[in-house]
Formats: structure tokens, C-alpha cells, sequence
């Protein structure tokens, strides 16, 4: 079943285009990373998904609820944590669970008892009495995510969740996520960027720039289709000025030879070219100290996709 | 539970706290019994419809209408940390509707104000008692009052808070235009005696209204000025309610 479906969702701010036309098509009971750099549209896209703010043009449905028709409808199945921190100053952490989980209708003894599992699963059990405007700004961001979990939902907005916290809270934080997807079926839209959580976390990955949808896969199929080309490093025991000169006619690939004795190869036929540079290297007695391929990771593919649709081409 | 209730019962929860008690009873306490006293051998009586008012007592039941403008700085504080801290982009994200968020805030500001004049009518009794004229339009008057004044001067914070996003820039212009709806008004002193200028400010003053509708269900003085200034307050709260709805609306994210 699809989760959300959008047709040429444009969103125009004055005579600036910040998101347009997209397509989108997402299914229910998956984990999707909305991937780009800073203002290319993320956060206004999630804004326009979750109907806090109507489209300029095109056609929205989530949860199979028309956005344009009821609004609503579709806010009450949802959860959304923003890239903002959002929060109460004056009231504890124990407090904002259950009072944003009272201001969504959950009875009280409910409340109650999801109350004690999130403070439990959050870590925030020592600093549940604490005020919101003391805490620091990872505590905060944990209290906003958790507090989404004080009420039932069938698709999640995550806008940039783990900014602010500490890598061992970032973990616990993608582990919680993903056993939720397993345990109730929640879909999830997740934005970030940090590439090896979304690689992490994501059944499906969309890269957008400039408002515009470059990509969407899953993380291995995006790695096949964009990541042939891969890195080699090699080096050596000692530097040879020649070294340059004698790989220079290996065709379909770029060597660098920086920083010294290191030499650099990229190639989409990283195998042959490997093989070549072996032959060469053994046979003006070059002696190798270490050699490693480097695996075509997301940040890798994000950048290329990116920097492709920066071109002025494009 | 319905949605203006919850988020009614949130809005109390996160405003009412003891700094904010203590500020509500201390400060007119604090007028009623050291300045009322202490000013009485600078004004002694104060003329009010046919009677002849104690400066205490004239005091004190200024406070009522004074404390119901005070508390609906609430209303403002309330939308400006909601947009401050990010909840209210957050509530309207989750399952509610702009006008809920509109109609909880006056409900709330119509609460506190209406709890606030109940707390310094019973606080300010003993200094006005022996002229208190309590008839059957004396509660519906104080009601109204509460009422109508809370949306007043609730618009008027809501419309400063959704302008401003410094907090530099909203304590400034708040305590600014209240200080002057306080001091301007017949809440503290009479009019009469007043420079002229002065005194003309007084009267275009919503407050003096308020404090003057107050005063005539609590000492049963309606006059056809009183009721020409209670149409005057409905008209100017249900104006400036338009405005700061509209404004409250128009709220981007």
C-alpha cells in the first residue's frame, strides 16, 4: 500500500522555487531517507507532506487521505518531530511526555505506562524531573523524538532527529527506530545528513537538490548504479619521480600521486586498471608497503549525484 | 476530550506557576494595602456617580480591572514562547486546527482573568466593603468585565507576540503599552483633578472603561455612561479579537 503519493508537488516562496514538481510514491511499513544538502528542500517538502503548509501546485496524498481535502484527517495518523526543537520550558521531562501525549488523547493510564518505557528507552530516566530549559541540547532533542512515541501513528516525520546527540544516543536512537518499523509496521520518513545513518536505517533513499528529485533506490541499488567507479589506494616503500610517467598511458582512470609515496587510482574498471598498475609497478622493481580499495559508500554517491546536478548542464 | 479543552488544560499547566501566582496576589496586594493606605492623606475621598469613595476602596476595585489586563499578558506570553520554542509549529502538526489554537487561547486569557477579578474582589473586600452596593446585576457585571477585558487585552498581547521574536523586543513593547494602559487609566487615581491632556487620555483609555464598569456593578452605579462604555469595550475587543486572529492566521512557518 502506498504511504504517500505525490504529483508535480510544487512549492514556490515569491518568485523562488523551492520545491518542484515532484513525484514521490512511498510504501507503507519502510524506513525512507530524504537525502540533500542544506536548502535544497528537505525540510519544506516535509512541511508540505505533513500539510503545515499548502502546496503552490500539483497533487499530495498521505495515508491515502487527499491533503487538499482533509488536512486533518491526515495530521491525526501522524507524528511529526521537527528540525526545530520544539518544547515546553517550564515543564519537566517526565511532564512534556504526558502532556503531549494528553494533548493527543491518550488516556491517562497510557500515558502512564509509556511514560516509564520511554524515559527507559530515551535513557532519560535520571533526568526525568529535570526542567526542558535546562537540559542540554541533545537531552532536548531526545525528550522531542520520544514524546512523538506518547501517541499511536501510522507514518513518522523525522526531520534531522539525531542533531545534537552523542554517537552512543545516535545508535540507541536508530536501533529504537528500526524495531518500532519491525514491531508495529510504522513507516518512516527521515531526513539527515549524516550519510551512514540513513545507510544504517533505510530501506529506500531519495536524494533531492535544488527542489528537485535526483535519485530514489535503495542504498545498495543507488551504490550499483551510481558507484562503479572506485578508489585504490597503494602505497609505497619509497617515492620514484618516474612513477607518474610510467602509469600515465593506463587508459580509463586518473592516478594522483599525493600525498607521496601514496599513489591515488579512481576508475569505473578499477580491476583491469589494478592489474596494470601491478604489472608496471613489478616491473621497474617498485615495491609496494600496503594497497586498499576503498567501498563506494553513500557519501560518496550523495556527493557525486549532487555535484552532477550542480553542473550548469544540469 | 475535546481539542480547545486539551490544549485549554496545556496552556494553564505551562502558564500558571508560583512565580506567576505570587506576581498575580503579591503586586495588587501590595497596592491595595500599602499605597491605598499611604496615598489616603493625599486623596482622601474620590467622588464616584453619587457617592463618595474611600481612596483604599477606589483602589482596590481598580485592581480588579488592572489585575484582569495583568493576567492576559499571559495570552501574549503564551504565543510568543509557543513560536519561540517551536510548539507552535508543533501543535499544528499534530491533530489541531488553527482556530482550536485561537479559541484555547482566549478560553485560557477568559479563565485567568475571570479567577484573577474573583481573587482580588475577595482580597480587596475588607478595604471596600462598607460601600459595596451589591445588586443582581453586580456578578454579571464582573463577569463581563472579566470577560470582555481578558479578550481586550488579550488580542492586544497576542498581536504584539505574533510581531515580535526577540525577547528583548516583546518585554519591551509589552511592559511599555501596558505600563501606559496602567498608568493612563482611572485604575490607580481619578481623572478628575488631572491635567487636561492627561486627563483626555484617561478616557480613550480601554482601561478606565474596564475599571469603571468594574466599579459601578461593585458600588451599583450604572449610569447610561457605563453601559455606552461597555458597548464601547465589546466593540474595541471584538475589533482587535479580528485583528489578532487574522495575524494569528497568517502565521508562517
Amino acid at each position: 500500500m502506498l504511504c504517500i503519493e505525490t504529483n508535480n508537488l510544487t512549492k514556490k516562496y515569491g518568485s523562488s522555487l523551492a520545491v518542484d514538481g515532484i513525484d514521490l510514491e512511498i510504501k507503507s511499513g519502510q524506513v525512507f531517507g530524504f537525502l540533500g544538502p542544506n536548502g535544497a528542500g528537505k525540510s519544506t517538502v516535509i512541511k508540505l507532506l505533513t500539510t503545515l503548509m499548502p502546496p503552490t501546485k500539483g497533487e499530495l496524498s498521505v495515508l491515502g487521505i487527499d491533503a487538499a481535502k482533509s488536512p486533518l484527517e491526515i495530521r491525526k495518523k501522524i507524528g511529526v518531530v521537527l528540525q526545530q526543537p520544539s518544547y515546553e520550558m517550564t515543564l519537566s521531562v517526565e511532564n512534556s511526555l504526558d502532556k503531549y501525549g494528553m494533548m493527543w488523547d491518550v488516556d491517562k493510564k497510557t500515558r502512564k505506562q509509556r511514560t516509564e518505557e520511554l524515559l527507559t528507552s530515551f535513557g532519560l530516566q535520571d533526568i526525568r524531573k529535570k526542567k526542558n530549559d535546562d537540559l542540554s541540547i541533545g537531552q532536548r532533542r531526545r525528550v522531542q523524538v520520544a514524546r512523538e512515541f506518547m501517541h499511536d501513528m501510522e507514518l513518522l516525520f523525522l526531520d534531522e532527529p539525531t542533531v545534537g546527540l552523542d554517537p552512543s544516543a545516535r545508535r540507541d536512537l536508530l536501533d529504537f527506530l528500526k524495531k518500532q518499523v519491525q514491531k508495529t509496521g510504522l513507516t518512516i520518513f527521515y531526513t539527515t545528513h549524516v550519510l551512514s545513518e540513513a545507510e544504517y536505517l533505510c530501506d529506500n533513499i531519495a536524494i533531492i537538490n535544488k527542489g528537485k528529485i535526483l535519485a530514489v533506490d535503495s542504498p545498495n541499488e543507488l551504490k550499483n548504479r551510481f558507484g562503479r567507479e572506485k578508489t585504490i589506494k597503494i602505497n609505497l616503500t619509497k617515492t620514484s619521480h618516474s612513477i607518474t610517467d610510467l602509469l600515465s598511458g593506463i587508459p580509463d582512470c586518473k592516478i594522483e600521486l599525493e600525498p607521496e609515496p601514496t599513489i591515488t587510482i579512481n576508475s569505473s574498471d578499477s580491476e583491469v586498471v589494478l592489474m596494470n598498475v601491478l604489472k608496471i609497478l613489478n616491473q621497474n622493481n617498485i615495491t609496494i608497503n600496503d594497497l586498499s580499495a576503498i567501498p563506494t559508500n553513500l557519501e560518496e554517491i550523495f556527493l557525486k549525484v549532487v555535484s552532477d546536478s550542480n553542473e550548469p548542464n544540469n | 476530550m475535546n481539542q480547545i479543552i486539551r490544549l485549554v488544560y496545556r496552556n494553564l499547566t505551562i502558564s500558571i506557576n508560583p512565580g506567576f501566582i505570587i506576581w498575580q496576589i503579591l503586586f495588587p496586594l501590595i497596592y491595595i494595602f500599602v499605597a491605598g493606605f499611604a496615598y489616603t492623606s493625599l486623596i482622601e475621598n474620590v467622588p464616584f456617580g453619587n457617592k463618595d469613595l474611600s481612596y483604599p476602596a477606589f483602589l482596590a476595585s481598580g485592581m480588579i480591572g488592572f489585575n484582569i489586563m495583568n493576567s492576559t499578558l499571559i495570552s501574549g506570553i503564551i504565543i510568543w514562547n509557543d513560536r519561540r520554542h517551536g510548539m507552535f509549529e508543533q501543535i499544528m502538526s499534530g491533530p489541531y486546527t488553527r482556530s482550536d489554537y485561537i479559541l484555547s487561547n482566549i478560553v485560557t486569557i477568559g479563565i485567568i482573568g475571570l479567577v484573577s477579578a474573583g481573587l482580588i474582589t475577595a482580597v480587596g473586600y475588607p478595604v471596600f466593603f462598607e460601600s459595596v452596593d451589591f445588586s443582581i446585576v453586580t456578578i454579571p457585571l464582573l463577569i463581563f468585565a472579566s470577560v470582555v477585558g481578558a479578550i481586550l487585552f488579550g488580542s492586544i498581547a497576542s498581536i504584539i507576540s505574533t510581531r515580535l521574536r526577540s525577547s528583548e523586543g516583546f518585554n519591551v513593547i509589552i511592559n511599555t503599552v501596558f505600563l501606559f494602559f496602567a498608568f493612563a487609566s482611572t485604575a490607580f487615581y481619578p481623572a478628575q483633578g488631572a491635567p487636561q491632556p492627561l486627563a483626555t487620555a484617561f478616557y480613550i483609555n480601554p482601561l478606565s472603561y474596564l475599571v469603571d464598569i468594574v466599579r459601578a456593578g461593585i458600588f451599583g452605579q450604572i449610569t447610561d455612561f457605563v453601559i455606552m462604555e461597555m458597548a464601547f469595550l465589546i466593540v474595541l475587543a471584538s475589533v482587535l479579537f479580528v485583528i489578532a486572529t487574522k495575524l494569528l492566521t497568517k502565521l508562517d512557518f
